[in-house]
């Protein structure tokens, strides 16, 4: 029972670190790569990695000793037993609501994004921020 | 106290946004998309003129969608200050694609740049009226996709596409960092609704009378962990992105990036709406949920609210400062004013900075007071200046001061309202923002922040400089020979916003004193102790109402 507890603890542990070390990640190649692609490659990891963070904090761990069941209810209408039951296996799905909301948004200005850096390799031949920069100094 | 124009306000515009795309298939008039943009934000200032007049009879408004009442639905929840910048942005926005009249008439593709502009609206009116933080994260996201796309309306010159470029990932980062605070909000408030999280931020409330604490807690449960660090960590991340959409320094380049490239209407709105947008949703958390009266400052932790309110402070002078130098070298007349509404950003910081917990509440009041009239005052400045500016820019083709020298002599109306446009930004009476900088000093004054109120007054003195040349260049300037001018004289739809706005600024700097008391009365209703606790127990009592 404790080691196994002891094992949860550590895979969490594990789990928030490495989403820590994946948020600096991303602003670092959000900030520092000069590639555009990169960078909206960066911008993805940041929103997924705020996404999982969500869904993290609505989980919730099983109750030891609780049926090994997927939370649906069967029977309608349920007993109260059933909703009981429900109540003490189901995850929080405010969370899970909220990221299916971020992730549409997230779509949008990704796809706008995309496009616009599109647009910019067709005008610039490259997306490559020094090489846009300094091509625009020489216009001026 | 539930009303239907509140929801339906932003979901007419979103809907009429999306309405346009659709008439394209049938309708190819131009005529007809201006009349529709004209007439829809036209309909949305009447409404929000409305939720005005409504919240002043009946007090705070709520308006629930879907039937799930607070904290469990989004929520629309109305007091004065949302109706005030409501009417604000529906005002500014309305002059805006009135403008836009004339100044789109020769592009192509005026439909998508209306659907872009009325989806800017849209999210605009949302984050003011939503009483939901989560809300206001996704207005704030409908807002910001239309005025990334919008930077790049322009879509075939390269600087346009640089500049969205620049401004959308660092604009969608910084959401993206309020999407993460409303995920420590959530962990340890187990709430995303304001009403919910600034009544648990405030225990004394739930002292005073018990039974209220029953109705959210039995939807949104109690806190978990440490309430203070949670809320300290979600400050934290959403003070970027709000700081980035006010334009505050260090997140000030995308202003000055992005403006020029816009079409002037859109860099009106830009330094108009959105800066207030930013500004309202930094009092909307300082004040309404982490106040000078909540756990923040009051609770047996550190006191964490008066560091940010010093954090605030210096970046405000940071921006102020930097704001009034850049002002006096830019050749690019949009750079130019981009760089004042940099520097009215950072005045409007330090005023609202003023309200820790260390000074009483009457002061703090007459600080938001002072703050409300300087974020009008800088609006109808800003657009007034903007719209003069769109003039002489449309004449020449240029955005170079050097090209526009001595345009004014040209074009009267726009000369007049660049001349009251000036005057009001530097601060000369009787112009609206003589009163409000007065306003602002007086209230750092009373608080006792005197390198605040010396600096206020340091800066508008260097900012001297770049205003004066601006209107001498415009005004007084030799004119460049070789300048062909491709309009005769201001168009109507050019005319009228100007000199509503010359008239908006004389009008509120006159009325000073009915004015400045009118908006101290918004602020207090709004930010007082009693105000916050009208804010939450209207929520409560629509929880109540519907369990009977």
């Amino acid at each position: 029972m404790s080691s196994d507890f002891h094992l949860v603890a550590y895979l969490t542990g594990i789990v928030i670190i490495s989403l820590f070390v994946n948020m600096g990640v991303s602003l670092y190649g959000m900030f520092a790569r000069p590639s555009l692609i990169k960078k909206l490659i960066a911008l993805t990891i940041l929103s997924d990695t705020a996404n999982v963070f969500a869904i993290l904090v609505g989980y919730r761990r099983w109750p030891p000793g609780s049926i090994v069941k997927p939370p649906v209810l069967t029977e309608l209408p349920p007993t109260p037993e059933r909703v009981a039951r429900f109540v003490s296996t189901a995850v929080d799905p405010l969370p899970q609501a909220l990221v299916l909301t971020a992730i549409v948004i997230g779509l949008a200005v990704i796809i706008f994004l995309a496009v616009i850096i599109m647009q910019i390799y067709r005008t610039y031949g490259t997306t490559d921020v020094r090489l846009i920069s300094k091509m625009r100094g020489e216009r001026r | 106290m539930i009303d239907q124009t509140i929801g339906g306000l932003p979901l007419f515009l979103m809907i009429a946004a999306f309405i346009l795309p659709l008439a394209t298939f049938k309708i190819k008039s131009k005529v007809f998309y201006h009349a529709y943009a004209t007439g829809v934000t036209a309909v949305a200032l009447v409404l929000s003129i409305i939720n005005l007049l409504i919240v002043r009879r009946d007090g705070t408004v709520i308006y629930f969608f879907g039937g799930w009442p607070p904290p469990l639905g989004i929520v629309y929840e109305v007091d004065a200050i949302s109706a005030f910048f409501g009417v604000l942005v529906a005002s500014i926005m309305f002059l805006a694609v009135l403008y836009s009249i004339w100044y789109m008439r020769e592009f192509d593709g005026v439909e998508w740049y209306y659907v872009l502009m009325l989806g800017l609206t849209a999210g605009s009116i949302g984050c003011v009226y939503t009483g939901d933080a989560f809300n206001l994260f996704v207005m704030i996201e409908v807002l910001s996709v239309a005025a990334y796309a919008l930077v790049a309306f322009f879509r075939s010159k390269p600087e346009a596409l640089e500049a969205a470029i620049r401004y959308g990932l660092v604009g969608a980062t910084a959401t993206t960092m309020y999407f993460l605070a409303l995920v420590f909000l959530y962990g340890s408030f187990g709430t995303v609704n304001m009403a919910d999280l600034a009544l648990k931020m405030r225990p004394w409330i739930v002292t005073s009378n018990p039974e209220v604490v029953h109705y959210f807690n039995q939807l949104s449960g109690s806190l978990f962990g440490n309430p203070v660090l949670g809320a300290a960590v979600a400050i934290a991340l959403s003070l970027w992105a709000f700081t980035f959409k006010a334009a505050l320094f260090p997140n000030h380049f995308w202003l000055p990036d992005a403006n020029p490239e816009a079409p002037t209407p859109v860099s009106a709105v830009f330094a108009a709406v959105i800066d207030s947008i930013g500004i309202y949703a930094v009092l909307r958390f300082m004040y309404t949920i982490f106040g000078p009266d909540s756990l923040l400052a009051t609770g047996t932790y550190m006191n964490i609210r008066a560091p940010v309110m010093t954090i605030l402070f210096i970046l405000g002078l940071a921006s102020a400062l930097v704001g009034a130098l850049l002002l006096a070298i830019q050749k690019d007349v949009k750079k130019l004013l981009a760089y004042s509404a940099i520097s009215h950003v950072g005045f409007i910081f330090m005023g609202l900075s003023v309200g820790t917990s260390a000074v009483s509440e009457n002061i703090r009041i007459l600080a938001i007071g002072a703050v409300i009239y300087h974020v009008l005052s800088n609006s109808i400045g800003e657009a007034l200046l903007f719209f003069t500016s769109g003039v002489f820019i449309m004449s020449t083709g240029s955005r170079n001061l050097d090209v526009l020298a001595g345009l004014g002599r040209r074009y009267p109306v726009a000369l007049v309202g660049t001349i009251i446009g000036v005057l009001h930004l530097f601060g000369i009476p009787p112009l609206a923002g003589f009163f409000s900088k007065y306003a602002l000093f007086m209230a750092m004054l009373d608080a006792g922040n005197i390198i605040g109120a010396v600096a206020l007054v340091a800066i508008t003195g260097i900012s001297l400089l770049g205003y004066v040349r601006f209107m001498y260049i415009i005004w007084l300037g030799r004119p460049r020979e070789e300048v062909s001018l491709r309009i005769k004289s201001e168009p109507l739809t050019a005319v009228i916003p100007i000199v509503l706005l010359v008239a908006a600024s004389v009008v509120l700097g006159v009325a000073v004193q009915p004015v400045l008391k009118e908006l101290i009365m918004v602020a207090d209703t709004s930010f007082s102790a009693a105000g916050v606790t009208r804010y939450i127990s209207a929520a409560v009592d629509l929880l109540r109402l519907l369990q009977g």
